[in-house]
């Protein structure tokens, strides 16, 4: 499969370093996850990823072009973060029209792709909505079809999830499945949740406790592996946290 | 069919300006007309200046010195915003003018326009430029500086323009503290400028409230008085709440 998007040596230090030294790639077509313990720098790794952040050392290269934080590039990077960050006086179809503005499309283009991303996402009928009156989980859907909208080179989703009830949770892990499967998007997904990444992603990335670096990098291709999977990963992610909290203590 | 106006009647609000009004003719009768004119003279005296006309006169005046001055405040103050939006030099210079502009008093401004202006229509509406404008460009900096950054960030990411940035995000954001420093700004420069009236011009509610008094005529002064507070009210009721209600539409 064609190699996507490299990770190649990429660190950040606030001060002190977060991220030591982290290097992947991803193929085209992929769900890749990046899972670890709270506060090992995922989001700002994806951060780094999206250009949104400049990197301390490495590289990140998307489609064998450099992203470089501030420096405009060709590619099309849709992000999904952790708040919806919806323009709340535009309606959900206005939302998702003002970031094709950049792309100059034909109007006649431009609308046909909102309707049809707001379509793929579940949202016909609510176009017309302003934000604050549909519901977490819609607003969660109307982000993800702004991102894909642009008809992004690769989707990076910071803990899209994460303020939703459980219940929404797991209808969102589905939805998330099936448009990933309809658009065969490249996806870069970071979630604290163990169960979430192996229900949702194809290639898992454990980070290690701060600074981080790759603790294991795991394909999660056959279904009957996943209840192993979870809990080898459960004890992997318990010995980073108490790795971590070890240290810290040993600081004090 | 009783009409909507008397569903919002406050009563108990009602039984306080009952009772006020019962004081006020009691106090009035105690001390005579001159310091304090009955209620029903003064209602007599609204009726008489509604009738001939004169109410429009001194309303329009003070109303037109208003909206130049008001009006020449509020583009300088979006004028001040944009900079500081722009730059944050600029931000730091608009916030230092503005502090000084509102620990400054009104009777400063007074007393110096009629100075450079001599008695002229001039004095008052310098006036109200003056005092109104640190309280707009206020308002209108502090929306600047509450534009969410992880909107502006969600903007970039989308490789929005700055002039896509600025409508789409800066203007529906700065739009709220705009109307609330207007509606404020507003009430002051109606406030001020009746001051600022009282000198060299001969028409305005200011002027003709300083003359009644002077020709010993109480009751015109409270009529005067009440005229200011409808306007103001009105205003409120039919510019600015309907303003501030349209933009929060989507909330």
């Amino acid at each position: 499969m064609a190699v996507k998007l490299v990770v190649d040596g990429v660190g950040k230090d606030f001060l002190i370093p977060v991220i030591d030294h982290v290097s992947f790639t991803v193929d085209a077509g992929d769900f890749f996850c990046l899972l670890g313990p709270n506060g090992c720098g995922k989001t700002t790794l994806l951060r780094i990823i999206g250009g949104i952040e400049p990197a301390t050392r490495g590289r990140v290269t998307l489609d064998g072009e450099a992203i470089v934080a501030h420096q405009p590039h060709e590619r099309k990077v849709g992000v999904v973060f952790q708040e919806d960050r919806l323009l709340p006086w535009k309606t959900i179809r206005d939302n998702v029209a003002l970031v094709l503005r950049p792309l100059r499309l034909a109007p006649g283009e431009r609308t046909a792709r909102v309707a049809r991303y707001l379509d793929l996402v579940g949202l016909r009928g609510f176009e017309d909505y302003y934000p604050a009156r549909v519901s977490g989980g819609m607003r969660q859907r109307a982000v993800i079809a702004r991102a894909l909208a642009i008809e992004p080179d690769v989707l990076l989703m910071d803990e899209p999830f994460g303020a939703l009830d459980a219940q929404n949770r797991r209808i969102m892990q589905r939805e998330i499945r099936r448009i990933w499967r309809e658009t065969g998007r490249t996806i870069v997904f970071v979630t604290h949740s163990i169960e979430e990444s192996v229900e949702v992603g194809t290639t898992l990335v454990m980070l290690s406790a701060r600074p981080s670096r790759i603790r294991a990098l795991i394909r999660n291709d056959d279904p009957g592996q996943r209840v192993k999977l979870v809990d080898d990963l459960d004890t992997m992610i318990m010995e980073e946290v108490e790795r971590q909290q070890g240290a810290s203590d040993g600081r004090t | 069919m009783t009409p909507r106006w008397v569903d919002r009647l406050h009563l108990p609000t009602l039984a306080v300006v009952i009772a006020l009004l019962g004081v006020w003719a009691l106090v009035s009768a105690k001390y005579g007309a001159y310091v304090l004119p009955s209620p029903a003279l003064v209602a007599r005296g609204l009726v008489d200046v509604v009738v001939t006309g004169e109410v429009w006169k001194h309303t329009g005046a003070s109303l037109a010195r208003i909206l130049v001055g008001f009006g020449g405040a509020v583009v300088v103050a979006l004028l001040l915003a944009l900079a500081a939006f722009v730059s944050r030099t600029a931000r730091g210079v608009v916030h230092d003018v503005v502090a000084v502009l509102n620990a400054t008093s009104v009777f400063v401004w007074i007393v110096v326009s009629i100075i450079w202006f001599g008695l002229s229509n001039w004095a008052p509406i310098f006036t109200t430029f003056m005092i109104t404008l640190p309280v707009v460009a206020s308002n209108l900096v502090e929306g600047v500086e509450s534009v969410d950054r992880r909107l502006l960030e969600m903007g970039d990411v989308y490789r929005l323009g700055g002039r896509a940035k600025f409508t789409a995000i800066v203007v529906p954001s700065t739009l709220p503290y705009l109307i609330a420093g207007m509606k404020v700004g507003f009430g002051l420069a109606l406030k001020v400028s009746v001051v600022a009236e009282i000198f060299g011009v001969t028409t305005g509610i200011g002027y003709i409230m300083n003359y009644s008094r002077e020709i010993l005529a109480t009751q015109m002064v409270f009529v005067w008085a009440l005229v200011m507070i409808l306007v103001m009210m009105a205003t409120d009721r039919i510019v600015f709440d309907p303003l501030s209600r349209r933009m929060s539409a989507w909330r």
